[in-house]
């Protein structure tokens, strides 16, 4: 993974520093809140319901056990003994002290860490497939690029006061597990006819009030040319994009608004004039940078397979978490593991700071030290041995983090929402955890089959619900909480965003209207192999609606 | 906080404060017989080329954010300062602006930044292509006044006042000419 040379060093403890007399600033009075709010936000520090919240990058996703070590021992000195992993693969702290928050920074510095552009209207931390360098499937790993994204967008002197902020992301597979159709900017690595990688251009998704698919843009840019394209996009959205109405800002409004091709068309010409400039990338640059990425040197483990299969045999929930936990690996002897952070009725995405160790420590051992954050808040081992499978899973097992669920219903994504969030209009996490109840038995799970569910507490829409097979958007209704379901959304390669069934329900409701919805989908479904998507794919929302609105009416 | 050494309103540059010499006026009339004046930009745009060229007279123009450059670059050679306004300091478009009337366009005057400036930015601006600033934020002429420009030891992209490093990737830089 990437390494922090003198240069980053320098880069990042000026800007610790620089905050620190910020917060001193703040804490003495001569900065009101209102001043400090800018530059609170540039370090990742925002105001929530009840304190400051700390939010810090994890780029693309990626961590070292020395990394996790340290998040760990944040949130256990610095915290109150947990912290959240978030679906932009950052991790965020509910509780840290003002006063304490330069420490942090410090702390987080001295393992190349920091929460810069985590807020604000600046082009945020890039994120990539989480099982990048590791997936079979892949064409070639997302993340160097997203490396040099990082590098290049930090404190970009033209483009830190967007009209609103800027998110891109990066993935290497066909298989697209980045969601990148739904971000302002999402690059899909590929190889030409030639060999030669370059990236599919995709802009102006997102989700929020208005979700919007991103539109495809270019079918091939060449590597080289990487910045100069990014900066030509960047440049006509900050330039053109709307600045009267927030809710208005993001490119995806611009896009629409100004037309794809018109778009296009602007893009192509600034490019021209940028293309031959000092932002196109020497090969020499990017294969130095590859480097940091190259797979680590993966011992040939081919004994794991024969003792897997007795292992199995012998024990029923270690198999049901090698089916759903375990992805393919580029090496046959190895596997990918998905750590679940939704135990059922826990809070999706809450790690403790034992349970962090726990994870770093694993890694260390079985896993050449590397640890990855998904975007569907949980941890990802991505080079573990078949033939170490067993142990992880023991080891996983000592603090609950063995639960076999990853993609089924229970792997729900929810937003903090009214627990924390100052701008939630609902519950989400209360909701999140009734529904894992009630889904609890793996048995049943199983049977169920892939299903991705997600939960927003408001409108903004942090909880990926327009994309979740089923969604749930929880808004306020003359005071009380109302939970709206829409179906057949997804944020992979087939990106489509999910259709609203109808009038919403009440927090009393809302499970046994997602109970409805999945037992109409057994019913109808062709067979096992079908699943919620493609059925809902085959017969559109009528049978769902059917059942929610005549039997949960009836119910009532 | 200490006292403002320099008055608000000077004009700051990468040497220091010094006097502004032009007026902001929204006419020519208005401007009576000053002998350097920054203009808006639909009144620059009405001067017959006759007067913009005139020796014995500057005459600037000041951009709004909402405004386009698109019929300035034509004529950047007859423009002796552009100044592009920040009403509102989370008001990025100017600096794009900045970029292309400097580093795509070539204009050889003084690119000049007015308006609600954070001292945080100034680095920003100089780098984007800014030559001086006019300044209203009280905190930021404090600063300023005492050399404090927030900035950072390297950037991670190419700019103005800064060069190139050998041994390291090609789009970072360290300040300096
Ligand atoms: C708790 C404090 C939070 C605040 C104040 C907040 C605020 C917002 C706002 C205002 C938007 C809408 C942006 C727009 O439509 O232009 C948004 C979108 C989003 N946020 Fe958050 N958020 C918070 C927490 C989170 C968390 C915990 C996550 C990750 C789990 C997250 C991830 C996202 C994502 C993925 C989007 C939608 C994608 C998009 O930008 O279009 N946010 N957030
Ligand atoms: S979706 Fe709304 S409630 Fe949930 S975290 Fe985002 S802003 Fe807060």
């Amino acid at each position: 993974m990437y390494r922090y040379d003198e240069f980053d060093h320098a880069f990042v403890s000026a800007r610790v520093e620089q905050f620190k007399d910020q917060v001193e600033r703040r804490l003495s009075g001569e900065l009101t809140e209102e001043q400090f709010r800018p530059l609170r936000l540039m370090n990742g520090v925002y105001l929530q319901l009840h304190a400051y919240m700390l939010r810090v990058a994890v780029p693309y996703g990626t961590l070292s056990s020395r990394q996790m070590h340290k998040l760990a021992h944040i949130a256990r000195h610095y915290d109150r003994g947990y912290g959240h992993f978030t679906t932009r693969q950052n991790i965020q702290y509910n509780w840290p002290a003002l006063k304490d928050i330069p420490a942090v920074l410090d702390e987080l510095a001295s393992v190349e860490m920091h929460a810069l552009q985590t807020s604000g209207n600046c082009i945020r931390n890039v994120t990539a497939d989480h099982f990048a360098g590791a997936a079979a499937d892949e064409v070639g790993d997302p993340r160097p690029y997203a490396e040099i994204l990082r590098q290049w967008s930090s404190m970009h002197p033209e483009f830190s006061y967007l009209p609103r902020k800027f998110k891109i992301a990066v993935t290497g597979a066909d298989r697209d597990r980045a969601a990148i159709q739904v971000h302002d900017i999402g690059l899909h690595l590929k190889k030409n006819e030639a060999g030669e990688l370059g990236f599919a251009v995709y802009v102006g998704g997102g989700q929020g009030r208005t979700p919007m698919v991103a539109k495809k843009i270019r079918d091939f840019l060449p590597v080289e040319d990487l910045l100069t394209y990014t900066t030509a996009i960047v440049r006509v959205y900050n330039l053109s994009g709307r600045r009267d109405n927030k809710y208005k800002a993001r490119i995806k409004i611009l896009v629409h608004e100004t037309g794809t091709e018109e778009i296009t068309r602007q893009i192509e010409a600034e490019w021209q004039a940028i293309k031959e400039t000092d932002l196109k990338l020497p090969q020499q640059d990017v294969d130095a940078i590859d480097t940091y990425f190259a797979p680590p040197n993966l011992v040939q483990r081919p004994e794991g397979w024969s003792g897997l299969a007795a292992a199995r045999k012998a024990d029923h929930a270690f198999s049901a978490w090698v089916d759903q936990n375990v992805t393919p690996h580029k090496n046959p002897d190895y596997g990918v593991v998905t750590i679940s952070l939704k135990p059922i009725g826990g809070i999706p995405g809450d790690a403790t700071d034992a349970q962090m160790d726990l994870v770093a420590d694993i890694a260390e051992k079985f896993s050449y030290d590397e640890i990855r954050v998904s975007h569907e808040q949980n941890l990802v081992l991505p080079h573990v041995a078949i033939a170490d499978l067993r142990i992880v899973y023991d080891l996983l097992l000592t603090d609950g983090l063995a639960t076999a669920n990853a993609g089924l219903i229970t792997d729900i994504i929810s937003c903090p929402g009214l627990d924390y969030c100052a701008l939630a209009t609902a519950r989400s996490i209360p909701v999140a955890q009734r529904i894992s109840e009630r889904f609890g038995n793996p048995e049943r799970q199983a049977d169920i089959g892939e299903l991705k569910l997600k939960i927003s507490g408001c409108i903004n829409a942090c909880g990926h619900h327009h994309v979740g097979h089923i969604g749930i958007l929880g808004v306020e209704k003359k005071g009380e909480e109302l939970y709206q379901i829409s179906l057949g959304g997804s944020g992979d390669e087939i990106c489509t965003i999910g259709d609203i069934t109808g009038r919403g329900f009440s927090s009393e409701e809302i499970v046994d209207a997602i109970e409805t919805i999945v037992d109409r989908y057994l019913e109808i479904r062709t067979d096992k192999e079908e699943t919620f998507l493609a059925t809902y794919r085959r017969v559109g929302a009528a049978p769902f609606k059917d059942a929610l609105y005549s039997e949960v009416a009836n119910a009532a | 906080m200490s006292d403002i050494e320099q008055p608000a309103g000077e004009l700051w540059g990468r040497e220091g404060f010094r006097e502004d010499p032009y007026v902001t006026a929204e006419t020519l009339e208005e401007a009576g017989d000053a002998p350097a004046v920054i203009l808006p930009l639909v009144a620059w745009l009405g001067l017959t080329e006759e007067i913009r060229n005139a020796s014995n007279r500057k005459i600037g123009v000041l951009v709004a954010p909402g405004e386009s450059i698109e019929p300035l670059l034509p004529l950047l050679d007859s423009i002796p300062v552009i100044a592009l306004q920040f009403p509102a300091f989370n008001d990025g478009r100017s600096y794009s602006k900045a970029e292309l009337i400097k580093n795509q366009h070539h204009f050889k005057g003084e690119l000049r930044a007015v308006g609600d400036v954070l001292i945080d930015q100034v680095a920003y601006m100089l780098r984007t292509g800014f030559d001086t600033m006019k300044v209203n934020h009280a905190v930021t002429l404090n600063r300023l006044a005492g050399h404090n420009l927030h900035d950072v030891p390297g950037y991670y992209q190419p700019g103005r006042g800064s060069h190139t490093v050998s041994g390291t990737y090609s789009w970072r830089r360290v300040p300096g000419a």
